[in-house]
Formats: C-alpha cells, structure tokens, sequence
C-alpha cells in the first residue's frame, strides 16, 4: 500500500486539480441528462393498481418494451389491484422509495374519481401523475342483438322504463357520461357497477344489461358483438370503426367537457422529482423518444388497440384532465357514493 | 367450410402432430396445479413471453394443455395430503383425503385421474357437437340464476351441519362472514379489512385454503408419527399395480355419476364469472343428495371424490366456449388466453369459426388429444406418487408448511398473506380439535364473495326489490330443485326410517 506523501506528487496535484475544476464547473452547469449519467442503474420497478391482463398491462409492456431501450434498464411491473385502484396508490405511497427508480402506471379518470368520493390516506399534493399516454374517450355501446339501433331508441324507452346500464364502476368517466346524458334527457338510467371493462362487456353481450357504458378501445375492437351509440367525447376519433357514432354535444346540444375515460398516465411522488430533478429529465426526455420510436406504434399494433388514442401528454395537460374530471365527479358525488339513486 | 367428419379428423391429426408442446405441457400442469399458490392462469402469465413469441395455434395449445392438466393436478395434494393446489379441488379432500389415511391413495389417485380424464374428454367432446346451443345458456344463466346456482354449493354447509347441527352452521356463518371482508362490489366500501390494504380485495383464497386445509392438517398430523392410520399401513406394504387397476374398475364402474357431474361443470363453466370451486362444490352436493349412500359421504367414499373432480375438468371445456363464441372469457386462464390472442392479431367471435376453424376448434381438439395423452401418461404415476403418504410427519409437517407458505406468498407477492396462511392455519387447528369442519369455513369463504356480488347485482337492478330472485322462469325452476334436493334427503331418511321399524316388527322378515 503507498503512503499518503508519496500520492502528493506534482501528476496528483495537478490531476485533482483539474477534477476539481471539472466539478465545479458541472455543478454550475444547469440540471440535465448529461448530469443523470450513471441513472439508471438497476431496473425501474412499475406499480400498477390493476390486474395483469388488462388494458394497462397491455399499453405498460407496449411502451416500456421500447422505452427500455431508450432509459437503458428493464422495467418490473407489479400488479396491485384492489378497491378500485387504491390499494395500489396505497402501496406505491406508502412503500416506494422518492430515488426515481419506482413510478405507478394507473388509469386517471376512474382512480381521481375515486379519490373524490373517499379521500386517499396520503396527501394527494405529495403525487403528480408527469406523463399521459392515452386518451380513450368513454362512450354508451348496446349488444348487436339488442333492440335498440340508436342513442335515440335507448332515450324514447329510458323514458318509459329505468334502464340497466352496465359500467366498470360507479367512480368512473363513463359512467358519469351515462349519468350526464340521463340528468340532460331525463331518461331514467340505473347505473351497474360490475367490476371491470371485461365482465361489463359480458353483461352487455349476454343481455343482463341493457346497455353498458365503458372506455370505447374494448368495444370497437369487438364490432362484430358490439355497436357504439354514442361518444363522450367532443369528436369522434374512429368514426369508421363506431358505426359513426355521434358525440353527446353534437347529438343533444349540450356542452359537456370531453369524457376521456381511458386515461392511463405514469406517476411519481413528487419528493422523487425534487431530490433528483435530473434523473426526472432523462426520464421525460427517453420517454419522448421512445413515443417517436417507430417501433413502438409496431410493439402498440400488436395489441389490436387504436392508435389514435395513443399520445404523449405533459404532466400539466395531465393535472388539468385529472382536475376536470373531478370536478365534474363532485357534481354526482352523493351518487357515486351511495347515499342518492 | 363444411365442418364434417373429415374436418375433425383432420383438425384432431393437427393437433396430433403437436404431441411435443402437449406432452411438456402436461407435466407442467401437473406440476403447477400440484403447488399451492401456483395455478394455469399465474403460470401462462408467467410464460408469457413464450406463449407470445409462439405462432398462436402452437401457443394455444401449449395453453390448453397446461390448463387441462393443472386442473387435474391441484386433485393430487388435495386428496395425499389435504391440500387443495386450487379453489376448485376445494371439495375434493372431503372424500379423497379418509380414503388416503386408509391407506387407500394409490386407489384414490386412479380413481381421481380416471374421473378428471374421462369427465373432461367426455365434456370437450359434448362441447364441440353442441357449441351453438351450448354458447347459449350464458344468455339465460344470469345474476339471479346464479344466486340459486350458489345455493346448491352453499347449502352444503347445511348437509356437513347434519352430524352437529350448531357446530357446521357456526363454521359455515364463520366461513362466510370472512368472504364478505373486503371492499363492497357496488360502492366499494371497505368492510372489515381491520385497516389492512391487503384485505380491501377480499380475503386472499389461496392462504384461506392452504391455512384452514394443509397448515391446521400439518399441526394436527405432527402429533402422530404418520399421515396413514395402522390398517392403512398394512394396507400399503403390498406394492403393485392392483391398486391402481382396483381404482380404474371401480371409476369405470361410476360413468354414469362421471357422466352428469362433468355436465354440471359444463354448464357452469360457460357462465363468465362461475368457475371451478362453485362446480365442485354443486356437484358434490348433487352427488350426495342423490346418493343411495348418502351417510357416506366424507368418510373415504368413491362418489364423494369422483363428482368434485369430473365437475371441475367438465368446467375447462365450458370457460373456452364464451371466449371462442362471444369473446367473453369464461375464467381467468381462458383471459389469459384472450391476451395472447389478441397480441397475435385474433379477434375471438363468431367470425373466428368462418375465418380461423383451425383457431376456433382447434382448443377443443387439443383439450380432448390433451385429455387422451394424459391416460397414457398419469395413471402410471398413481403408484409412484401415493407413497409420500408413509413418509414421517416430523419430515412432512415442515415439509408442508413451508411449500404452503411459499403458495400463499406466489399469487400476489405480499408477506402479509404468508401470516394470514398460519392465521388460518391456526383456525383450522382449532376447529379441527373442537369439532368445527374446516370445509364448512372454506365453503363460506369460497362461495361467499360470490355469492354476494350476484346477490348485490340483482338487488342494485331491481332497485332493491327483493322479489327480483322470484323474478325468471329459470330461476325459479331452479328454486323449486333447490328446495327437493334440500327435502329429499330428509324425506328419504324417514322413509328409510319407517322401513326399517316396520322391517323390525315384521313377525316374517
């Protein structure tokens, strides 16, 4: 082992010298990737507060599957359903560490629907969702072999008798488009909460339901067992594949905001951004580039799902989504909650 | 196209020549159904990769067959050492584990596989000749038919009550008061979760089941030096095939209660939402009420084990049928299944019959060469696998606890369900010593959830009114054989009662 003096030689000197200055002269540099260099360095774990099969699973493996190349390390999804969402907010608030290494991949219109008809145990100010990769707007669809062929025919019998509306859940965009529409037309709907897009896709196909309310991906993917009779949203993005289904606005002159009710975004705990603001730009800026890699529209193919509704959405556009949908979520609350039918 | 004879024979000479990706997936099946915790689902998502990364009839099949065999496997534990590998060999151990402490596991284990092969190729066969109809009964079996269905699995309770009236109705209220914890499936509210997140998506199935069956069995058995009761012992010394040939004979012998119990899981299987554990659970019911021998049943009896089991294999065909016609997966697997469809381009529906027969038949042909091929490959290994029944408990019990430990970790990877497993386990000690019967706890726990979330569906649909359960033909079709499978033990008994006093005051007799 050499001693301390012999290290002090004029090669030493001037080499700490020099990684001296080159230090200071980085710390004056603004916050950058360059800065996050040895991030990442082990896998980046996922929480996600659904099941594994589900749309989230599917939209999760498409992006990180190319995002990965991108970030240089593999992501771990771990599946934490429960009550709608929150045992996995729960968990992701309560166990993840604030280093960038662990986001949470959710659904935000149900989950921030959620959160306004039971307040989270964690501050919701200690969360932010920083990025929005899809944008599904919910809408009403019938069974090909149900009687009824337009919005029209649902509203003149919704008149006459209350209507079984199949939804996900109570707290859900969807839903609270089914509610808007009947509050607006005065036909009387009957909300069904049935725990998820695919048993309420076999309610309505069954004919337990008579009608059912969901994100439309799942339901013009099936246009052989489905039809859409009508969009939450303020345009119809696949008019070729909804049979042309018109928007709730154009149809009923009404002046709804848009119902997105497929909103899946990555979020983080918001002490995470701040400790390490350069490792949150590599993040933001590999994301960017794996959204413009063409392998990734190659890898979203696969999943049969419409690529239109794919884009990525700032954490600003997200927040103000989030902020829009529980506003109009406070206006059915005692609904959603129980204490009004 | 036509689908004659020459289309089967040749879709069944395809999925021959798939004997290599069936063979493995056998034995993978067997091996994860075996495992507590582990199941075809959890496994085909684990594998998911290499289902993906197959071409899809290669990877269907490969799913399918894993799926069949995992069916029958979670059948093997729950009969050599009470532990059933899934919810659906829950009713299993009822009769299959007193036949092994007979020393009667090799006969068990035959008549296990004979009841699962040929209830479940008997059943895929029904379902290819009858598939329009068959995809039909969804559409009539909704949420109040389904309140009934569960009854017929629920009122079982009261059949294991019939010994100690109190004690089973105590157990099975128990049982079903812990299926109701969790959040509520229409304004989720949480409901005696204590506070535990991990209980908000109800109390986990696999550490209920491997707690109350295999850990509180593991604790009872350390107390005594093996599994097997003397005679038993004795009665195992003779190694041989003839154990094994005795079981197949005696199965053979049941064809016509492998026959219509296979059909109650056809049936049920189609229904989306249903599965296994209520198919079991029914026929099991069914079985006994329909009995000769009713007084029988949980002591080692042959009908008790061969109903469960040729229910649960007749509810794989059944699930596959929603998928493949409506696109609507009837469990979980078939959900799986609908993933890697979907990754590989197949929309599942109607037209999937027109445009990919191969596809759309070609699940069916491999559940029955999957079936088939298991004949040949199971039923020599009943022989071999029964004898972990004479190892010592002081190495089984450990032995036990620790792989059910790990099984209740796998499903979702919470350490809080590892302690909820010894938590039951400690239940079942306790019931066990005091004269409760674990089976009536589990059948609350299983069905009770269930039970409530068709119960809650109607109640919101009819806004309350609870005449809604009175409200379908069929609903109330199946009411009236609720309540003469209900009556009929009770109207046989006293009959036979009758008889036999008037047999004893017979001067002649």
């Amino acid at each position: 082992m050499k001693d301390f003096d012999s290290k002090l030689d004029r090669r030493t000197v001037l080499k700490g010298g020099a990684a001296l200055a080159g230090a200071a002269a980085a710390s004056s540099l603004p916050f950058g990737s360059a800065f996050a260099a040895g991030y990442p360095d082990r896998n980046i774990k996922v929480y996600v507060p659904t099941r594994e099969g589900g749309g989230a699973d599917r939209l999760l493996r498409s992006v990180t599957g190319v995002w990965k190349n991108h970030i240089g390390t593999n992501f771990e999804p771990s599946f934490f359903p429960g009550a709608a969402g929150r045992v996995g907010y729960e968990k992701y608030m309560g166990l993840a560490k604030d280093d960038m290494y662990e986001f949470l991949f959710g659904n935000m219109g149900p989950e921030v629907l959620n959160w306004v008809v039971k307040k989270p145990t964690f501050d919701l100010n200690d969360f932010q969702y920083f990025a929005q990769v899809d944008s599904d707007p919910g809408i009403l669809f019938v069974s090909r072999r149900s009687k009824f062929k337009t919005v029209d025919d649902i509203i003149a019998e919704g008149k006459k008798r209350t209507l079984n509306v199949g939804v996900s859940r109570l707290a859900h965009p969807a839903t609270l488009g089914a509610l808007a529409l009947a509050k607006h037309t005065g036909a009387k709907f009957n909300p069904i909460p049935l725990s998820g897009g695919k048993n309420t896709r076999a309610g309505v196909a069954t004919g337990e339901m008579d009608l059912g309310a969901l994100p439309s991906g799942g339901i013009v993917n099936r246009a052989k067992t489905f039809k859409v009779v009508l969009m939450f949203s303020h345009t119809n993005p696949l008019p070729g594949r909804s049979d042309n289904a018109p928007t709730m606005n154009a149809h009923f002159g009404t002046n709804m905001p848009s119902l997105i009710a497929g909103s899946r975004a990555f979020g983080i705990k918001k002490s995470a951004i701040a400790k390490h603001p350069d490792r949150f730009a590599k993040v933001e800026e590999t994301l960017k580039k794996a959204f413009a890699d063409p392998a990734f529209k190659e890898a979203y193919a696969k999943t049969k799902s419409p690529w239109e509704f794919v884009g990525l959405r700032s954490a600003a556009q997200a927040k103000e989504y989030a902020d829009n949908i529980a506003k109009i979520g406070a206006e059915f609350k005692d609904l959603l909650a129980g204490k009004q039918t | 196209m036509e689908y004659d004879l020459a289309f089967f024979t040749e879709m069944l000479g395809r999925t021959l020549a798939l004997w290599w990706v069936l063979i493995p997936s056998i034995f993978l099946g067997l091996v994860v159904g075996a495992i507590p915790g582990f199941s075809a689902a959890n496994t085909i998502i684990i594998l998911l990769p290499l289902t993906l990364a197959l071409e899809p009839e290669i990877g269907l099949t490969f799913m399918v067959g894993l799926y069949a065999s995992s069916r029958m496997g979670a059948g093997i534990p729950a009969i050599l050492v009470n532990i059933p590998g899934t919810a659906g060999a829950a009713a299993t151990p009822l009769d299959g584990y007193p036949m092994t402490k007979q020393g009667r596991g090799q006969q068990a284990l035959s008549m296990s596989f004979v009841a699962s092969i040929t209830g479940g190729l008997f059943t895929t066969i029904i379902a290819l000749i009858t598939l329009p109809w068959l995809s039909q009964v969804a559409f009539y079996l909704h949420s109040v038919e389904m309140i009934v269905i569960m009854f017929f699995g629920i009122s079982l309770i009261a059949t294991i009550a019939a010994k100690d009236t109190l004690k089973g109705l105590i157990a099975g209220f128990f049982g079903l008061m812990i299926g109701f914890i969790g959040t509520d499936v229409v304004y989720e509210t949480p409901r005696g979760t204590f506070g535990f997140l991990e209980l908000y998506d109800k109390v986990p199935l696999i550490p209920a089941l491997v707690g109350l069956f295999a850990i509180s069995e593991a604790f009872a058995v350390i107390e005594k030096q093996s599994i097997v009761t003397e005679r038993g012992k004795a009665a195992m010394q003779e190694p041989g095939w003839a154990q094994t040939f005795e079981g197949v004979r005696i199965a053979a012998s049941k064809w016509w209660h492998i026959t219509w119990n296979s059909l109650i899981g056809l049936v049920i299987g189609v229904v989306p939402g249903a599965g296994a554990a209520i198919a079991s659970f029914v026929a099991y019911q069914q079985s006994k009420t329909y009995s000769k021998t009713p007084e029988l049943y949980g002591t080692g009896h042959v009908e008790g084990l061969i109903a469960p089991e040729s229910a649960n294999n007749g509810v794989t065909s059944g699930t596959l049928v929603p998928l493949l016609v409506i696109g609507i997966p009837g469990g979980a697997t078939a959900a799986i299944m609908l993933v890697v469809l979907q990754f590989h381009g197949v929309t599942v529906g109607p037209d999937l019959f027109i445009t990919s027969p191969e596809l759309a038949f070609g699940p069916f042909t491999a559940m029955a060469v999957t079936y088939a091929l298991m004949i040949l490959t199971v039923l020599p290994l009943a022989r071999y696998m029964s004898h972990i029944t004479v190892v010592s408990t002081i190495y089984m019990a450990p032995i036990i606890i620790s792989f059910t430990l790990v099984g209740s970790f796998v499903p979702r990877a919470y350490l809080f369900d590892m302690n909820l497993a010894l938590v039951f386990g400690v239940i079942g000690y306790v019931a066990r010593k005091t004269g409760y019967h674990v089976a009536a706890i589990l059948i609350g726990v299983i069905l009770g959830p269930l039970m409530e979330t068709f119960f809650l569906r109607a109640m919101k649909m009819s806004q309350g009114d609870i005449m809604v359960l009175f409200s379908s033909s069929i609903g109330n079709t199946l009411w009236v054989f609720l309540v003469i499978s209900l009556a009929l033990p009770y109207i046989m008994n006293r009959r036979n009662g009758k008889r036999e006093k008037a047999a004893a005051h017979d001067p002649y007799g």
